[in-house]
């Protein structure tokens, strides 16, 4: 057994399990009231109590969303040249030989994507409020309702992608969210700066 | 199977004299109970729509060359349009609806209270009642699906306000000198249509009445972009992993 | 109405003057926009831009009470330009007629007519009589140029009424009177017709029956009575109005509009002879001068077989007006007021409301014994000893309330404006206590019967000898359960013998003992016939043993198209839909217009039965089969007059042979800018030169009430409410009393829409929400500006129960009625408005 380095706290996994889940649940909802899935009454008992886990589901999101500050925001938003590197050569995704520049604990990419997430979800989340208690205020409830779907549709390209990079992309970062460690060779190749900096 | 057709009203203006037995009728027919009012200086009351009145006359007052006043008297109430902003918006199915003769009518039991069809309106027409749920015009749909007259129609004593088939009532609306009438064609063609001598806003009704830019732009663009974008970002990912595979270790140097 | 609701679609030009239709009488706008889609004009002259001048073609704004000088104004311009149809006024009225020389006129008399006595206020209309010739027929001069004929006294009498002096009277602008002359003179053309509609708006002033009469010398100068499309239609306020007034409601006739018998006239012999209209011109019909016919008939109706005639057919029963009596509505709050009365019966009315002067009949109400409400609801009247402002300790009139059934709980006929008898079946039974008028009757009948039986009184023969064979009966001889049916066959008269026309060998059957009578026609004279109610025989009648109903039917064919539907229940007289319509025809029988024919004489008509020609008439029933009035055997069209002329001339009104302007007993003007006679010199003072109660009292041209005001109704509200106040449906539209005045009085008195405001006249004051409006406009009137403001009478203090609604207009109307029916003038009388 090789050694392992923490890369996730207890919290951490806490969170990001917490705002998996409620953005699964918010993403079903919310594809239902888009389509006037009428199945759903199947699942939910009704529209009407869809609707009110919709709207709680999305406090939730909002507060993972919220505690997901702490974790990342710092990090995201210092930008390296390491990064742009890494940018410029798009994480070495599309090609087999490409080299990358030794990264920290987020790439460029994970970067990016919280910053998205972050706003995405930030807006979806704040429109959302409006519409759920500013009803019938007609010029807030229309700009609400494009920000809620411009973000939501930002975010059904954005999620599946985190989700393939994290899984079948990258084996072995899967566990992060299940253990909060990965080994350190692992860790050695994809955040040497890190790896560097916690003194391996 | 007979083919249902489009019903209309007609609202003529011209044909009102303002007795308000539509109010009356309609508050009759779908027992709604009266909201306490005082008199504000004008005839014209409840001084809007309201979750327990479906349709009332607006009194409106435009100055004239020959006579103190020329005082308008015309119904306000939903206009039942063939693309109904409410109905699109909505998220319930079923909530707000379509029947066979194109009213816009709305189940109750399925409203869940959002609101959403107040800022898809154009017009300005859903109201929410104390249970907060949906509250309108609904044409009298229960009348009309068992062959009766909408209770406005049925009582108007001077024809303000007919009702049949939408054709048949358009034809006659432009025998009659009206060469196009008002919701002719507007979002789709509204199903309660206005025969109008003047500029539609001097009977206060917005000249080109639309679906809020937002809501249409919704409808044809990010709904679709929402599955589009899902199944796209899910595809793109196979085929990375198609093309290209998991990153391995012994790669990532 | 002389025409019928439907009939307004027929017209060519429609003035309505003295109504609000659109508010008051809804449905009869959809006739009136029905005959604008074809073309026709619609004028209204209001003092207020009303709902309905909202859809005319021409309004005319005119200051309430001076309808005569704006009326007598068309007169004038009618004749100066010519535009009379001439044929018409020849033939059928009496303009040709020769009036007696020494007839004179306000013109020449300061405001009055001939033969005027001051002290008792009355004329003696020796002078208002024609030239007679040596068959004792009226003198004529068909060319109209005799001097001392209607039409030229007539023209004398209005060239007074100049355009400047009416403008400056009315208030209306000069070339607005201009353009309603001759848009309503254009009907004089014989293929042009024009109605007048009119309500309350005419009727409720001082000078209430000259309105009308100076709109019918309009009607007949232009050849509009007996048009279809034409004629003088009153809109009745109340469904019913119509048949009530036709079975006896006022005091001062019987059913049928038989006169009601005074103390002088001792017995049938004498009323026969002193009531029956006579005539000596053998082509007048003079329909009157069946009086013996109906008089005998509705006795035996009422008395059954206790008439005979032995004992005069029970005339001596008939209750008997003292010589000089008048019993009207101010009279008899008047006489309650002084406590002359000790019982009330406020059957289906709420006099505490719709009164004229209502604090007074508020009064009134305290100094009575006791008091029967008769009502859906209890209402202010039920309930005066708890008003605001009483107090009940004070207060000794026993209250009974006795709930009535409303309109939809009962069976039974109701006659519309159209005189139009329609039946209508139950749709639910009555709610509660609650008992249709006629069993509430029944009660009283047997109960009173029985008091009388056992107790005895001084006169109980009325009573006691009343026929009351309306159902089956119990052990006590009381009727169980009132049978309608057998009510409106008592009404349209049984032959209570077989009856013959002897006239004719062998003699013809006419009716067969113990059936249905045909129609008025076979009624008698000699008690063989008997009819509850002349003018209704044929309305519930037996043909070849069947008996019909007729006013139940309801078929739907219109075979003129001018919209009669004969075949739709039923109209008085025997199902005449357009009355008069001898004179739209020529004299030969041929219509005035062929497009919109009413009749017309067929020389080749063929007897249904026989196929034998038999020449007569088609279309709607004729004014009596009588041939055109050019043929040998032919008729004058007005055949219930017994000159047989339209009367351009009226020497039967109290208060003048021709329609002149006064001012209403209170008006803004010093003087009356026609003559030096102020208000109309016939009418009944309550209060003179300081005599007379203080409830009574008025105020004229007096700058504490320097307003003009009118009261009106509302399409929200049913007369003074009672139905509809109890109906939050109307109440959240019309919530309250208020007050409509103009833009510019309001910033004269700093009054705001929407707030409180005080009105207040001679005798009381009313809040009011102040609806500042450009619907009204001040007046010019005599070269200054006097305004006008308006206010519904149809709230109460008693409900809406908070008190929110506020009270009736009529607590600012005065005590005074029109010289001849002694309707009270509500519609123009003045007050103050301030802020509250």
């Amino acid at each position: 057994m090789s050694d392992m380095v923490r890369k996730a706290n207890a919290f951490e996994i806490l969170n990001h399990w917490v705002m998996a889940i409620s953005f699964f649940i918010l993403t079903i909802t919310g594809f239902a009231f888009l389509f006037k899935l009428e199945q759903m009454n199947a699942v939910f008992g009704s529209f009407h109590q869809m609707r009110t886990i919709h709207n709680w589901t999305g406090v939730v999101f909002s507060a993972s969303l919220f505690f997901s500050l702490f974790s990342y925001l710092i990090e995201a938003l210092i930008f390296t040249g390491e990064d742009a590197v890494w940018l410029i050569k798009a994480g070495g995704y599309f090609s087999k030989k490409m080299k990358l520049p030794a990264q920290g604990r987020l790439n460029a990419g994970q970067k990016g994507y919280y910053l998205l997430l972050l706003l995405t979800g930030g807006a979806i989340a704040a429109s959302g409020f409006v519409i759920w208690l500013m009803p019938g205020v007609k010029k807030w409830i229309l700009i609400s309702h494009l920000a809620h779907n411009i973000s939501f549709d930002l975010l059904m390209l954005a999620v599946p992608s985190h989700i393939y990079l994290a899984t079948l992309a990258n084996p072995g970062t899967f566990r992060i969210m299940v253990y909060g460690t990965v080994p350190l060779e692992w860790a050695r190749k994809r955040h040497a700066r890190w790896v560097q900096k916690m003194g391996f | 199977m007979s083919t249902t057709k489009r019903k209309s009203l007609i609202i003529s203006p011209e044909l009102c004299i303002g007795c308000r037995g539509c109010q009356t009728a309609c508050k009759e027919w779908n027992q709604l109970s009266a909201t306490k009012t005082t008199n504000k200086g004008t005839i014209e009351n409840p001084p809007d729509l309201t979750p327990n009145l479906f349709n009332r006359i607006r009194y409106l007052e435009v100055p004239s060359e020959t006579n103190p006043v020329r005082w308008l008297f015309v119904s306000q109430r939903c206009m039942h349009c063939d693309d109904a902003g409410c109905m699109k918006i909505c998220p319930a199915p079923g909530a707000i609806y379509k029947t066979k003769e194109g009213i816009v009518a709305y189940d109750k039991e399925k409203c869940i209270g959002c609101k959403l069809c107040v800022a898809g309106c154009p017009f300005n027409i859903p109201r929410y009642d104390e249970k907060n749920k949906i509250s309108k015009c609904h044409l009298c749909s229960d009348r009309v699906a068992e062959g009766l007259v909408p209770a406005c129609a049925k009582t108007c004593p001077t024809g303000a306000i007919s009702y049949g088939d939408r054709d048949d009532m358009l034809a006659k609306a432009h025998a009659a000198g009206y060469q196009k009438l008002y919701g002719q064609a507007d979002l789709g063609g509204l199903g309660t249509l206005y025969a109008f001598k003047d500029a539609p806003k001097v009977y206060g009704m917005d000249e080109n009445p639309a679906i809020p830019e937002s809501v249409v732009f919704w409808h044809k663009v990010l709904k679709p972009l929402a599955y589009w974008g899902l199944g796209g970002a899910v595809a793109a990912s196979l085929l990375h992993y198609v093309a290209f595979g998991p990153k391995k270790d012994e790669e990532v140097k | 109405m002389t025409n019928n609701w439907i009939d307004i679609k027929n017209s060519d030009v429609i003035l309505v003057m003295g109504a609000n239709p659109a508010e008051n009488h809804p449905i009869s706008m959809k006739w009136v926009l029905r005959a604008k889609e074809k073309g026709a004009k619609l004028i209204v002259v209001d003092p207020r831009f009303t709902r309905t001048a909202a859809k005319a073609d021409i309004y005319a704004p005119m200051r309430s009470g001076t309808d005569i000088a704006f009326l007598g104004g068309m007169i004038k311009y009618i004749l100066d330009n010519h535009l009379y149809f001439k044929d018409y006024v020849v033939n059928y009225t009496n303009a040709p007629f020769l009036v007696n020389p020494d007839f004179k006129g306000p013109g020449e008399l300061k405001g009055l007519f001939s033969g005027y006595d001051e002290k008792t206020r009355k004329y003696d209309k020796k002078t208002w009589s024609y030239q007679m010739d040596e068959k004792g027929i009226p003198k004529k001069d068909p060319s109209l140029k005799d001097p001392s004929c209607v039409f030229q006294l007539l023209k004398k009498h209005y060239s007074r009424y100049k355009l400047d002096t009416v403008s400056s009277i009315t208030g209306t602008p000069k070339e607005k009177l201009l353009e309603v002359y001759k848009t309503y003179a254009s009907t004089g053309k014989p293929n042009r017709a024009g109605t007048e509609l009119y309500a309350m708006g005419w009727t409720q002033h001082t000078v209430g029956t000259q309105n009308i009469r100076a709109m019918s010398v309009i009607q007949l100068l232009l050849g509009n009575m007996g048009m279809a499309g034409g004629g003088i239609n009153a809109l009745r306020g109340e469904s019913n109005v119509q048949g009530s007034t036709d079975h006896g409601l006022l005091f001062h006739i019987l059913p049928g509009y038989l006169p009601a018998p005074t103390a002088s006239v001792v017995d049938l012999k004498t009323y026969i002879e002193k009531l029956t209209p006579k005539t000596k011109d053998p082509k007048s019909v003079n329909w009157w001068g069946n009086r013996p016919k109906y008089i005998t008939s509705y006795l035996k109706a009422i008395y059954g077989n206790n008439a005979t005639k032995d004992n005069d057919f029970g005339y001596a029963w008939l209750p008997k007006l003292d010589e000089g009596m008048n019993a009207s509505w101010l009279m008899l709050f008047d006489q309650m007021f002084k406590g002359k009365l000790e019982g009330f019966f406020a059957w289906g009315q709420n006099p505490a409301c719709s009164g004229a002067n209502a604090g007074k009949v508020r009064k009134a109400l305290a100094k009575l014994k006791w008091m029967v409400n008769v009502n859906l609801f209890d209402n202010e009247t039920g309930s005066f000893w708890r008003a605001p402002g009483t107090n009940p300790a004070e207060i000794q009139t026993e209250v009974f309330m006795l709930p009535a059934a409303s309109s939809v709980e009962k069976e039974g006929s109701i006659t519309n404006s159209s005189r139009l008898a329609q039946w209508r079946t139950r749709a639910i039974p009555p709610i509660g206590e609650s008992k249709p008028d006629s069993e509430i009757m029944n009660e009283l009948y047997f109960r009173v019967k029985k008091l009388y039986k056992t107790k005895g009184s001084k006169f109980t023969a009325p009573i006691m000898n009343l026929t009351w064979n309306y159902g089956e009966k119990d052990k006590e001889g009381k009727i169980k359960a009132v049978d309608v049916h057998r009510i409106a066959k008592e009404i349209n008269g049984y032959y209570l013998e077989d009856l013959f026309d002897n006239k004719v060998t062998p003699p013809k059957q006419l009716g067969k003992k113990g059936e249905l009578c045909a129609s008025f026609v076979t009624l008698q004279a000699d008690g063989t016939t008997s009819c509850g109610n002349w003018i209704y025989s044929q309305s519930y009648t037996q043909k070849e043993d069947k008996v019909i109903n007729m006013m139940a039917r309801r078929k739907k064919t219109d075979t003129t198209g001018l919209g009669l539907y004969p075949e739709w229940a039923w109209a008085w007289p025997v199902n005449r839909r357009i009355i008069y319509n001898r004179a739209s025809v020529d004299p030969q029988g041929r219509p005035w217009d062929p497009k919109r024919a009413v009749i017309k004489w067929n020389p080749n008509k063929l007897d249904p039965k026989t196929k034998k020609p038999a020449p007569g008439w088609d279309g709607d029933v004729p004014d009596g089969p009588a041939p055109p009035m050019a043929d040998e055997k032919g008729k004058y069209p007005f055949i219930m007059r017994a000159d047989g002329m339209g009367a351009i001339f009226g020497p039967g009104l109290a208060d003048g042979p021709l329609p002149e302007h006064y001012e209403a007993l209170e008006c803004p003007l010093q003087e009356n800018i026609m003559s030096k006679q102020r208000i109309n010199p016939t009418i009944k003072l309550f209060y003179d030169k300081g005599k007379g109660s203080p409830e009574d009292i008025f105020i004229s041209c007096d700058i504490r009430f320097p307003f003009v005001a009118t009261t009106y109704r509302v399409s929200e509200h049913w007369q003074t409410g009672v139905l509809t106040r109890h109906q939050p449906w109307q109440l959240e539209m019309m919530p309250q009393q208020f007050v409509e005045i103009s833009e510019e009085l309001a910033k004269e008195k700093g009054i705001k829409s929407g707030e409180k405001v005080k009105v207040k006249s001679a005798r009381g004051e009313v809040w009011a929400i102040a609806m500042v409006t450009k619907r009204f406009k001040p007046f010019k009137v005599a070269g200054s500006t006097v305004h006008q403001v308006g206010l519904p009478w149809c709230f109460g203090w008693q409900y809406p129960e908070d008190g929110s609604g506020g009270d009736s207009a009529n607590l600012l109307t005065p005590t005074i009625g029109d010289a001849n029916t002694m309707i009270p003038e509500t519609k123009a009388f003045m007050v103050n408005v301030e802020k509250a």
